[in-house]
């Protein structure tokens, strides 16, 4: 018995003390091998008395399954440390760059013009489209602007080379989205809350802040109780969504044909918060867009009656947003293809 | 337009809690855009008077002159100076060493000092008007001062430039006939600060004017283009140099001066809006008459132009020629000279289209245009009439009036009321506002309100009528400037139970951008909507097909594109600069002439791709397209017509749901040359606005098979000219049962082939769907599949 006890301490203590899996597996042949001591030991107890036997033999048994026990431990350790040291030994250098797929980019108006109409679709706003190439009837008449209106200055216009239209007149490229507002009227009537996001042309010498192409949104609310203060309303909120952080408008008297009241709308600088900055040129406020109630003239164009409808429309540029939005300084980047421009988006 | 702050207080006691900032932050938010609140003297610290002592030739540089000026030191200092009408004894603005000028009037501020100028040294520098924020001065030349000031005087002492400055967006005044002069600016600062408006009076008496020698024959052919035209002959004028006061204000409001008679015309103009004239009566033959030219007729203006008139323009003219063409410009032939002694005033009203017409043909465009043109009130011609008699009268107390005031008025007065109630008001504007406030801003406004249990009568001033107040709109408009916008409170509206439609296509052209960028990898573009004549020639595209511009800025951009190809390609030769395999697509318009009056406008998507395998690049990608847009039924086959711009042996038709929704193609060898690229360009163009009226296809899932597939691979050599399509669709055809997929995972050309050979080796999968296959039935699967590539002429190889 004590024969027993003494291998099982001795055995223990050998383990404790082995490094590798090779010695550790050399010790377990010796000791509970085939031929290993405690089978040894074991072989011997077919010549013991009975009750020795017995005794023995559950006690060697014990020591035999402890002993596997403490052998199968240690292999498990030294495996998970021998795992551990091979892992942590080699050379990786995880600083190397990533294998990446080729992505391509979105064009930044297209970028923001998402946005805009992903906002505006949240407020109930339909997302309404018209031809770029348009009549003088919808560009300018329907939209209160009659020939030789001193406003049709303020709008230079590419005139299609064709012979006019009796009714249309002179076909034109849109100078503004608003032709969409007397379209879109006729095609829906009142109730109407839509935007109209798309391309407009100016017959106008092209430099870093101007070009003959470029981008503007329209919008157009009518019901029977619209007011200046919606107007305030939905243009605080989509610019508070669009910034991501709360912006505040401002109206200013301002004149277009299309609208009475007729209004400029500043919105305070997203970036010095209203307290004036270069951006906005010390006065804490951007100039952002004309809008106003739409004339009533308007209304009838697009065959609301203005005795049961009223309403407002805005026009603002979304190029100029665009710019705004990512500190662009060149309105000519946005029609170049240069992917040093273009992959930044 | 220039408003004089110390001007508008000869109508309007400012109180003095309003600063002018605070005049200028008003207006802004009531009235009109205030773009600059400038103080006259401000930037003139160190610019003195000086006059110029002996002018010397600079020894070295031809231009330059040497001029020893006084400048109220003890010496003469020596300046270097261009002005081209420099002389002796002449009195003109120094600035000093330490005094900021604008070079030329351009750029920013530059502090000036002591320096040398081709050795010569000059000490401080003789200014040009622009140089120092003065009234600009001819090319070349510097400003002559007319001051009595000693030299080293401070120039803002001189001048007595003691006033401020405020500029108005003229843009913002487009609607307003009221507030072309100092007096229409005045009102509504009454209004605003909440003061009386003093009134213009005149102390001369139209009906008493009495008749004292030679009448005035004015004689009106056009009544509708000429509505009021009224005349007086003056004698006894004595052209000079108008007082201090009066040339003090032209100078303040950006005018130049003249002589008292043209700076009273001026005066007048600037204070009231209605523009004048001042005819010398020598040259004046008979009586004025106003008629329109006769085509091809001519006439020289005042800016020593001949102009070709139309008949569609209006004249001033006497019994033989043209004077003056009506609310532009005068005639050269009677302007006001030195010598003048008599002159006929003109104060009339025109038609506003045909003064604006006159002057876009004629591309000349005066402050009298860009008054007459936003329609005059008729009435106001009167006032400044007597107006101008009056000053004339106290400017040359020997003037006398020579014939009666000819008054020939076929104006309408409009009297226009304008009904309205409180509640309308409130409705539109958002907010409650008390009738007795809606009342009083109306009448600061010299609108006159009558009261009728709910209803408003708003009797619209004739100063208002012509044009800008025509409705009910008008009126909300003015008592929601004058509140005040910014006391409307921000309200956001209910939503609609029912809520718009989507629109579908704009969501899909979102996603599209989505799959195209981010999907395979292409870069968005943005081009222009035009392009050349020459493009349409290097892409063979027909002209016919193209709107042309009647007005275009560059011969690069005269014709509406119908293709989206030569942008794409222009493009690409930027982007291949600093990208060697760039893959580019834009989504956007073409504009196609179908012999209507709109052309046909349709969206389209254009993909790009460069490089040896360009073609399947690009046909790859066009169908990785199609399959995540959802497309149904997508086919692509060779083109029955192969367009002029594509390969004529790489160029495919794509449809879907049978219809035709683009193609796919190579970019002729010939049109890669003239855009002056090289290699190989394929390019995929889908009409989207076709696909998304196609619709989408119905995405259901398919189960996940139950019983195991059996695989085999099989290589087949095959003349070039068997195209691929048929070989997959033989293999297919073997058994439509049990084979599921064909695969083909290589193309081999080469050693151990002949010259006009290729091998094609495939990968197919077979499956029964409620069993599991045996071999027996693969293999009578694959004899098939090897008979049906021999038919094709094919050796299987291996076999």
């Amino acid at each position: 018995m004590d024969k027993l006890k003494q291998l099982l301490k001795e055995t223990l203590e050998k383990i404790t003390r082995i490094k590798d899996t090779g010695a550790l597996q050399d010790l377990e042949v010796k000791i509970i091998g085939r031929k290993g001591e405690l089978t040894n030991v074991l072989r011997m107890l077919k010549d013991m008395p009975e009750e020795e036997r017995k005794t023995f033999g559950q006690e060697a048994n014990k020591t035999k399954q402890a002993l596997q026990e403490a052998f199968d431990e240690k292999r498990a350790s030294l495996s998970s440390s021998m795992m551990k040291s091979a892992l942590s030994n080699i050379d990786f250098d995880i600083t190397e760059p990533g294998i990446r797929e080729q992505t391509g980019h979105i064009h930044p108006l297209a970028k923001v013009q998402w946005e805009v109409e992903n906002i505006f679709s949240q407020m109930g706003f339909a997302i309404m489209d018209g031809p770029e190439v348009e009549s003088e009837y919808y560009n300018f008449e329907g939209l209160n602007i009659p020939a030789h209106h001193p406003a049709r200055d303020m709008q230079d216009t590419f005139f299609i080379d064709k012979e006019p239209d009796k009714k249309q007149g002179r076909l034109v490229l849109r100078t503004h989205t608003s032709p969409v507002q007397v379209r879109t009227m006729e095609k829906y009537g009142a109730p109407l809350r839509v935007i109209v996001p798309g391309r407009v042309f100016r017959y106008e010498a092209t430099d870093a802040s101007h070009d003959t192409t470029f981008d503007q949104v329209e919008g157009l609310l009518i019901d029977k109780d619209i007011s200046l203060a919606h107007l305030k309303g939905v243009m605080e909120e989509f610019l508070t969504r669009l910034f991501q952080r709360e912006a505040k408008v401002r109206f200013r008297p301002g004149y277009f044909p299309f609208v009475e009241p007729g209004l400029e709308l500043d919105f305070s600088c997203a970036l010095c918060g209203g307290g004036g900055c270069k951006v906005c040129k010390k006065s804490g406020w951007i100039e952002f867009m004309g809008a106003g109630m739409v004339h009533e003239n308007v209304l009838k164009a697009g065959g609301v009656d203005p005795k049961k409808y009223q309403g407002w429309a805005f026009g603002f540029g979304l190029t100029r947003l665009v710019m705004m939005r990512y500190a662009i300084d060149d309105i000519r980047l946005l029609k170049s293809a240069d992917p040093r421009f273009l992959k930044q988006f | 337009m220039k408003i004089s702050l110390n001007w508008l207080k000869d109508y309007v006691k400012i109180p003095p809690k309003y600063s002018a900032e605070d005049i200028g932050r008003l207006l802004t938010l009531h009235t009109a855009e205030v773009e600059e609140v400038m103080e006259q003297g401000k930037g003139l610290e160190g610019v003195v008077v000086g006059k110029i002592i002996t002018l010397k030739k600079h020894p070295d540089a031809d231009k330059l002159k040497i001029a020893m000026t006084d400048i109220g030191a003890k010496e003469l200092v020596q300046i270097v100076c261009g002005g081209s009408n420099l002389e002796e004894g002449m009195i003109v603005p120094v600035a000093l060493p330490g005094a900021y000028v604008r070079w030329h009037g351009e750029g920013d501020l530059m502090q000036l000092e002591v320096t040398k100028i081709r050795g010569e040294k000059s000490h401080g520098m003789i200014c040009a008007g622009e140089e120092i924020g003065l009234p600009p001065c001819e090319e070349g030349e510097i400003t002559k001062l007319h001051t009595s000031a000693k030299p080293g005087t401070q120039l803002t002492e001189a001048l007595q430039l003691d006033d401020t400055i405020i500029e108005i967006d003229n843009k913002s005044l487009t609607h307003r006939p009221d507030l072309w002069g100092h007096y229409g600016i005045a009102r509504e600062v009454a209004a605003l600060t909440g003061t009386k408006l003093e009134k213009i009076t005149s102390k001369v008496d139209a009906k008493k004017s009495h008749k004292s020698g030679k009448s005035l024959e004015i004689e009106i052919k056009n009544p509708d283009l000429c509505p009021r035209y009224i005349g007086v002959r003056i004698s006894g004028i004595k052209v000079e140099e108008s007082p201090e006061w009066l040339k003090r204000k032209l100078l303040a409001a950006g005018h130049a001066v003249y002589n008292n008679i043209v700076d009273i015309t001026n005066f007048i103009s600037s204070e009231l809006g209605q523009p004048m004239h001042a005819f010398d009566s020598r040259f004046i033959d008979g009586g004025v008459v106003v008629r329109t030219a006769k085509r091809g007729e001519k006439m020289t203006t005042l800016d020593n132009k001949e102009r070709l008139l139309t008949d569609k323009m209006l004249l001033i003219c006497d019994h033989k020629k043209p004077v003056a063409l009506a609310g532009v410009m005068g005639g050269q032939n009677s302007e006001i000279k030195e010598d003048t002694t008599e002159i006929i005033f003109e104060a009339a009203n025109f038609d506003a289209p045909c003064v604006r017409k006159t002057s876009v043909a004629l591309g000349l465009r005066t402050e009298s245009v860009q008054r007459f043109e936003k329609s005059l009130d008729p009435a106001l011609a009167e006032t400044a009439m007597l107006r101008a008699i009056e000053l004339t009268l106290k400017l040359c107390p020997s003037a006398k009036l020579e014939s009666e005031i000819i008054d020939i008025d076929n104006s309408k007065p409009k009297n226009l009321t304008v009904k309205t109630t409180a509640n309308r008001v409130c409705s539109k504007i958002g907010t409650q506002i008390a009738e007795k406030e809606i009342i009083r801003i109306l009448e600061s406004l010299e609108f006159e309100v009558k009261k009728t249990g709910e209803e408003l009568s708003v009797k619209v001033p004739s100063f208002r009528s012509t044009k800008d107040v025509e409705g009910e709109d008008d009126i909300i408009e003015e008592v929601a400037r004058i509140f005040g916008y910014g006391n409307i409170p921000s309200v956001l509206p209910l939503l609609p139970a029912k809520l718009p439609g989507e629109n579908r296509e704009r969501f899909l052209k979102h996603k599209a951008r989505d799959i195209i960028s981010l999907g395979l990898g292409f870069t968005e573009l943005s081009n222009y909507s035009f392009y050349s004549a020459d493009d349409i020639a290097k892409t063979g595209l027909e002209t016919k097909d193209h709107i042309k511009l009647l007005n275009y800025l560059s011969q690069d951009q005269t014709h509406l594109r119908v293709s989206m190809l030569p942008n794409m390609l222009k493009g690409l030769r930027e982007a291949i600069k600093y990208d060697k395999a760039p893959r580019l697509y834009e989504i956007g318009h073409t504009y196609r002439e179908i012999g209507n009056f709109m052309p046909l406008e349709e969206k389209w998507i254009i993909g790009l791709t460069v490089g040896k395998n360009s073609f399947f690049e690009a046909k790859g990608s066009a169908e990785a397209f199609l399959e995540k847009f959802g497309a149904e039924n997508v086919r692509i086959t060779p083109s029955k017509n192969t367009e002029p711009y594509a390969h004529p042996a790489k160029c495919t038709e794509v449809a879907a749901r049978g219809q035709q929704i683009g193609s796919i193609y190579e970019v002729h060898p010939e049109v890669i040359t003239k855009y002056e690229l090289a290699g190989s360009v394929s390019v995929f163009e889908i009409n989207f606005t076709k696909l998304v009226s196609i619709g989408q296809r119905q995405h259901k899932y398919v189960q996940i098979p139950k019983f195991p597939s059996m695989e085999f691979d099989i290589s087949v050599v095959l003349q070039e000219k068997v195209p691929a399509a048929s070989v997959q669709d033989s293999i297919e055809r073997s058994s439509k049962d049990l084979i599921e997929s064909v695969e083909l995972f290589d193309i081999y050309r080469g050693q151990g082939l002949g010259e006009k050979e290729k091998a094609l080796a495939y990968h197919v999968i077979m499956r029964a769907k409620d069993r599991t296959l045996n071999d027996e039935e693969m293999a009578q699967v694959q004899k098939k599949v090897f008979q049906n590539l021999e038919k094709l002429g094919g050796k299987i190889r291996g076999k």
